[in-house]
C-alpha cells in the first residue's frame, strides 16, 4: 500500500515536472536558447496567482493574472535579453549566465515584494481524502493529472495541425524553411516562449497549493526540467513528457529504499548515466557528436 | 579596515585560482564545466580531514588534496570524452548535484551541513599561518605559481593541441592527436590546482561546510571567467575581483535598509551578469569574440 | 556599461567617506554586532530577534546606562553558516565589536572559532542545539538548549498522555541530529519507543512522500524537528496527507506564521518559560513597552535577545565604572566574577558552561492561542 501511495504522490509530482519540463524543452528545442530563468517564470506565476487570489478577486482572475504574468515575463526575456545577446554571438554560455542572473534578480525581487518567508495557500483541495485503507489522495493530484493531460493534448494538436506549430517544430532544424512558409523566425521563437511559459502556469499554481510558496522554489523546478529535457531527448516533446513523469515517480518511489535527502541525487544520477550511456535521450532524434 | 581589505584580497586570490583553473579547461579546451565547485570542495575536505586527523603540515595537506582532486576528476573527464555542448553541461550539473548530496551526507568526513569546525591553520615547517597579514602572501604566491604553470602549459605543444581540439575535435584527431588523453590530462590538472584553492580556503576560514561548494559557487566561478573574458590570461582574475568587490561595496551603503541589503546585493549581482552578457559578451578583458563553444553541431 | 562603472566609483567613494566619518564619531559609543537571518527562508526569525534587541537598545540608551550610545550593527547570516562566517569576519575586523549576538545552531558553531581566536564574545539566544554549550568560553547561551526541552516533553508524553510510539521527522543537520540522539535516549528512559525516524534535507519543500511513510508507521505521535519555513511546511503537508496523530515540536515553532497556521491546532510544543507576571521592574517594563510597541505579547525569542543585549550593557557599564576598556576579554572576566544578573524573567545566573537555565513549559495550541499544560523545572 505504501508503494501505491508513493506512486500516486509521484504521479502528481511527475505531472508537475512534465508540465514545466515540456515548457523548457519546447523553448530550448526550437530556439536553442538555454532559458535557465524558466524557474523564475514558475515563481512569478505562483506568486501572482496567490496574490490576486488572497486579494479577493477570485480564482479565475488569479489564473489569468498568473498566465499573463508568465507569458509576459517569457516574452520580455526573449525580446530584451536573448535577442540582444544573439544579435552578437549567441554562445550557449553567454545566454546561460545572463539567464541565471535574471533568475537571481526575480527571486530577490519577489522576496522583497511578497516577503522572503514561507506562504501557505489555504485551500481545501490540498486536503487528502482516504480512498482505501491507508491510501490518501488529495483532489489536487487529480487536478494535476487532468491539467497535464489537457495541456499536452492541446499542445500536441497545436504542434501537429497549426502552421505556427509546424513552423515551431521546423525552427531548430532549419530557420530558412520557416521563412519559406512565409513566417518570421523571430515571431515563431516568441511563440515558443509564450507557449513554454504558459505551460508552467498550472504546475506553479498546483505546487503552490500543495507545498506553499517560497521565492527559492524555482531553482529545484528548473534543475528537474533540465534533467527531464536531456533524459527525454533534446527537441522531443513526448520524450520530455515521459521523462518528467518518470523523474517524479522515481523521486517519490525512491523513498521506499532511501532517506529523502537522497532523492535529488537519484534524479541526477539517472541524468548522469543517461548522458554517458544514451545521450540522445529516451526519444531523442539526433545521436551524439 | 586594513584587516577587512586583507580579508577581501585573500578571498579574491583564492577565487582567482578557481577562475584561472576553470578558464584553463573552458577557454583552452572548450570543456564548459558547471562542477568546478566540486573540486574546490574536494580539496577543502581532503586537506581539512588530513589536517584534523593526521598532520596540518602544508607538505602533507596540499599533496593529499591535489591527489584526491586529480583522481576524482576522472568522473568529470568521462562525460567530457563522450559528449559536448549542452550535454556536457548537463552532465557536469548532474555531477554537481550528486556531489552536494555526498558532501552533506558523508558526515564522518565532511561533517554534513554542520561542516567541519576548528580546521587548523596552514603549517609550513612548524610556522602557523592564519593571520590575514601573513596568509595573503601564501595565497598570492600560490596564485602566481598557478598562473605560471598554466601559462607554461598553454604555450607548450600541449596547449596548442588543446586549442586545436577546442576549435575542431575531428581535425585535431585527423592530425594524429590523442584527443581523449589530452582532454583527460587537462581536466586532471585543472582539478588538482582547484583542490589547492580548496585547501587554502578551508584553513583560512577554519570552517567549511557544503554551502561553499554548491551549484551557486560553480556558477559564480563561471561568471567570473565569462565576465572577465574567457580564454584570456588576466580576465578570470579581473572577473573574480569584480564579483567579490561588488557585494562588499554594496554592504557599505548606509542608506539601504539593513534587512534588504542581502536582496539588493543579489539583485545587482544578477542584473550585472545579464547586462554584461548583453553589452560585452566577450568579457571585460576579452577583445576577440568568444568562439561558440556551446554549439552542439 | 560606462554608467555601471561610474556607479561603482561613486559607491566606493561614499563608502570611504562613510568610514572616515565613522572613525571619529565613535569615541565613547558602543557598537555590538548581530548575525541574524535577514534574508532567505529563515528571515521570519530575524524580525522576531530584532524586536527584542532593538527594544533593549532603546531602554539602555534612554537610561543612559553607558557613557555613550549603544547601537547594533546587523549582518545578514541568512541562518546559514557560510554567510555568517563572512559577516562575523566583517564584524570582528572592520566594525571591531567586542560582543555579537548570534542565532541558529549551524551559524553559532561556524562563527565560534572566529570569536574564540579574536576574543570576541558571541551570545546565542535562538539556536538550541545541545552542542552550543561546548563552543568555548567566549560563546554564551541565554536560552535553554533543546535537550532540556526534549527532557521535559518526553516524560510528559509517555507518563501523562500515555503516548509511547513516536515517529521523528527531522532536518538533516547538526540540530536535527542532536534531537534524534536526545529523543532516542529520553524515550528509552521513559519507557517509550522511537518507531521510525525520517530525515529531510535542509532544502526540501515537498513532504507528501514523507507523510505517507509517517502514516504507514502508525505512531501515537510525530515529533517534528526542523525550523523556519520548512517546519511549517512539514506540519501542513503531514496534516494534508492524512496524518492525524498528535504532532509535537520544540520552541522553534513559536513564530507568528506557524501559530497562525490552521493545521497547527492541537499541536504540543515546548518552550522556555518566562514569568511575565514577575514583579521585578525589568520584566514589567519589558512586557509593558513591548506590548505597546508591537501590539502583542512578547515571546521567548524577544526576551532572549532583549536579555542578550541588556547583558552586554550591564557588563559594559560595570567595566566603564572601573575605567576598563570594553573588550571581549574584559567582558568575559566581568561575567565570570558577577554572580547574577537582573534580566527579564527574574534574577538569573550562568551555569559553568556559559548557559542560562530556565524552566521549560509544555504548551498546546487551542483555537490559535497558546495554552500552557505544564511547567517543568530543572535543577
Amino acid at each position: 500500500m505504501l508503494a501505491l501511495q508513493l506512486a500516486i504522490t509521484g504521479l502528481q509530482t511527475g505531472a508537475i515536472y512534465a508540465l514545466t519540463a515540456v515548457g523548457f524543452s519546447l523553448i530550448f528545442g526550437s530556439t536553442r536558447i538555454f532559458h535557465f530563468s524558466h524557474g523564475a517564470t514558475f515563481i512569478i506565476a505562483a506568486y501572482l496567482f496567490y496574490f490576486v487570489d488572497v486579494s479577493g478577486y477570485g480564482v479565475i482572475p488569479a489564473i489569468l493574472a498568473a498566465a499573463s504574468g508568465a507569458i509576459v515575463f517569457g516574452l520580455l526575456m526573449y525580446r530584451f535579453i536573448y535577442v540582444p545577446i544573439q544579435r552578437d554571438e549567441g554562445s550557449f554560455f553567454t545566454v546561460f549566465v545572463a539567464s541565471f542572473g535574471i533568475g537571481i534578480v526575480v527571486q530577490n525581487v519577489i522576496g522583497m515584494v511578497f516577503g522572503r518567508g514561507y506562504v501557505a495557500v489555504q485551500t481545501s483541495l490540498s486536503k487528502s481524502v482516504e480512498l482505501a485503507e491507508g491510501l490518501y489522495v488529495a483532489p489536487l493530484a487529480w487536478i494535476a493529472v487532468l491539467c497535464a493531460t489537457v495541456f499536452f493534448a492541446a499542445l500536441w494538436y497545436f504542434l501537429r495541425f497549426s502552421t505556427t506549430g509546424m513552423a515551431l517544430r521546423a525552427l531548430s532544424d532549419n530557420p530558412e524553411l520557416v521563412r519559406v512558409f512565409g513566417l518570421n523566425p523571430k515571431f515563431i521563437s516568441a511563440c515558443a516562449f509564450a507557449i513554454g511559459s504558459l505551460l508552467v502556469v498550472p504546475a506553479a499554481i498546483i505546487s503552490g497549493a500543495t507545498q506553499g510558496l517560497n521565492p527559492a522554489m524555482g531553482h529545484h523546478v528548473m534543475l528537474i526540467s533540465l534533467a527531464a529535457t536531456i533524459v527525454g531527448g533534446i527537441g522531443s516533446v513526448p520524450g520530455t513528457l515521459i521523462a518528467g513523469l518518470v523523474l517524479g515517480l522515481a523521486e517519490s518511489l525512491a523513498l521506499l529504499y532511501v532517506e529523502s535527502q537522497w532523492t535529488e541525487a537519484v534524479t541526477f544520477a539517472i541524468l548522469f548515466l543517461f548522458i554517458l550511456l544514451r545521450p540522445s535521450g529516451l526519444l531523442g532524434r539526433s545521436a551524439t557528436h | 579596515m586594513e584587516a577587512y581589505l586583507l580579508n577581501l584580497a585573500i578571498l579574491i586570490s583564492i577565487y582567482s585560482i578557481l577562475a584561472v583553473t576553470l578558464n584553463f579547461i573552458m577557454g583552452y579546451a572548450g570543456i564548459y564545466s558547471l562542477a568546478h565547485a566540486v573540486f574546490f570542495g574536494i580539496g577543502a575536505y581532503a586537506s581539512s580531514y588530513t589536517a584534523l586527523n593526521f598532520s596540518a603540515s602544508i607538505f602533507i595537506t596540499l599533496p593529499v588534496a591535489m591527489a584526491i582532486g586529480a583522481a576524482l576528476s576522472l568522473v568529470l573527464a568521462l562525460p567530457a570524452l563522450r559528449v559536448r555542448g549542452e550535454y556536457f553541461v548537463a552532465a557536469s550539473l548532474g555531477l554537481q548535484v550528486l556531489a552536494v548530496t555526498i558532501f552533506s551526507e558523508w558526515k564522518g568526513v565532511t561533517g554534513g551541513i554542520g561542516g567541519l569546525i576548528g580546521i587548523p591553520p596552514v603549517n609550513i615547517a612548524g610556522l602557523e599561518i592564519y593571520k590575514p597579514g601573513e596568509f595573503i602572501f601564501l595565497t598570492v604566491v600560490t596564485l602566481i605559481v598557478v598562473l605560471v604553470v598554466i601559462n607554461r602549459l598553454v604555450h607548450s605543444s600541449f596547449g596548442r593541441s588543446l586549442q586545436a581540439i577546442r576549435d575542431s575535435e575531428s581535425a585535431a584527431a585527423a592530425f594524429g592527436k590523442n584527443v581523449p588523453l589530452i582532454k583527460t590530462i587537462s581536466v586532471v590538472i585543472s582539478a588538482a590546482l582547484t583542490a589547492v584553492a580548496g585547501a587554502l580556503y578551508a584553513s583560512y576560514l577554519a570552517f567549511i561546510n557544503v554551502e561553499s561548494f554548491m551549484l551557486d559557487t560553480s556558477v559564480l566561478i563561471m561568471a567570473m571567467v565569462i565576465i572577465g573574458g574567457t580564454g584570456t590570461q588576466a580576465g578570470p582574475i579581473v572577473g573574480a575581483a569584480l564579483l567579490l568587490l561588488l557585494p562588499s561595496v554594496i554592504s557599505y551603503l548606509d542608506f539601504l535598509p539593513q534587512t534588504e541589503i542581502g536582496s539588493i546585493q543579489q539583485i545587482i549581482y544578477g542584473l550585472g551578469m545579464a547586462l554584461l552578457m548583453i553589452y560585452r559578451p566577450g568579457g571585460i578583458i576579452g577583445r576577440k569574440k568568444v568562439t561558440s563553444a556551446g554549439g552542439s553541431k | 556599461m560606462k554608467s555601471i562603472f561610474a556607479f561603482v566609483g561613486k559607491v566606493s567613494l561614499t563608502a570611504c567617506l562613510g568610514f572616515s566619518a565613522m572613525g571619529s564619531a565613535l569615541a565613547a559609543d558602543q557598537t555590538i554586532g548581530a548575525l541574524f537571518p535577514l534574508s532567505g527562508p529563515n528571515a521570519v526569525y530575524g524580525d522576531v530577534f530584532m524586536a527584542g534587541s532593538d527594544l533593549a537598545v532603546e531602554h539602555v540608551n534612554a537610561d543612559n546606562l553607558l557613557n555613550g550610545k549603544l547601537s547594533i550593527a546587523y549582518e545578514d547570516s541568512q541562518g546559514l553558516p557560510q554567510p555568517a562566517v563572512i559577516g562575523m569576519t566583517k564584524l570582528v575586523n572592520v566594525t571591531n565589536v567586542p560582543y555579537t549576538l548570534s542565532a541558529f545552531t549551524g551559524v553559532s558553531k561556524a562563527i565560534s572559532t572566529i570569536g574564540q581566536r579574536n576574543s570576541v564574545v558571541a551570545v546565542n539566544g535562538g539556536g538550541v542545539g545541545p552542542d552550543l554549550a561546548q563552543l568555548g568560553e567566549y560563546f554564551w547561551n541565554v536560552i535553554p538548549l533543546v535537550n532540556l526541552e526534549v527532557r521535559a516533553a518526553v516524560p510528559y508524553l509517555v507518563k501523562e498522555r500515555d503516548i509511547k510510539r513516536i515517529v521523528l521527522v527531522y532536518i538533516d543537520d547538526p540540530f536535527g541530529n542532536s534531537i534524534l540522539e536526545e529523543l532516542e535516549s529520553e524515550l528509552e528512559k521513559a519507557g517509550g519507543e522511537l518507531i521510525d525516524t525520517l530525515s529531510v534535507p535542509t532544502t526540501a519543500q515537498q513532504f507528501s512522500g514523507v507523510a505517507a511513510k509517517v502514516r504507514a508507521a502508525k505512531a501515537d505521535a510525530v515529533y517534528v524537528a526542523s525550523y523556519g519555513a520548512q517546519q511549517i511546511q512539514i506540519v501542513k503537508q503531514l496534516r494534508d496527507n492524512g496524518v492525524d496523530s498528535l504532532l509535537v515540536t520544540y520552541s522553534g515553532y513559536a513564530v507568528p506564521d506557524a501559530i497562525a497556521l490552521p493545521e497547527s491546532e492541537g499541536m504540543i510544543f515546548t518552550g522556555q518559560s518566562v514569568d511575565f507576571t514577575s514583579e521585578d521592574p525589568v520584566t514589567q517594563r519589558f512586557v509593558k513597552d513591548f506590548t505597546a510597541k508591537h501590539n502583542r505579547e512578547p515571546n521567548a525569542y524577544n526576551v532572549n535577545y532583549y536579555n542578550a543585549t541588556r547583558l552586554f550593557a550591564l557588563l559594559a557599564q560595570a567595566l566603564e565604572a572601573e575605567g576598563k576598556d570594553v573588550t571581549g576579554e574584559n567582558l568575559l572576566k566581568k561575567r565570570l566574577e558577577t554572580p547574577s544578573f537582573d534580566l527579564v524573567g527574574g534574577t538569573v545566573s550562568f551555569q559553568e558552561n556559559g548557559t542560562l537555565l530556565f524552566p521549560i513549559k509544555i504548551n498546546t495550541l487551542k483555537a490559535g492561542k497558546t495554552e500552557t499544560l505544564k511547567t517543568v523545572t530543572f535543577n
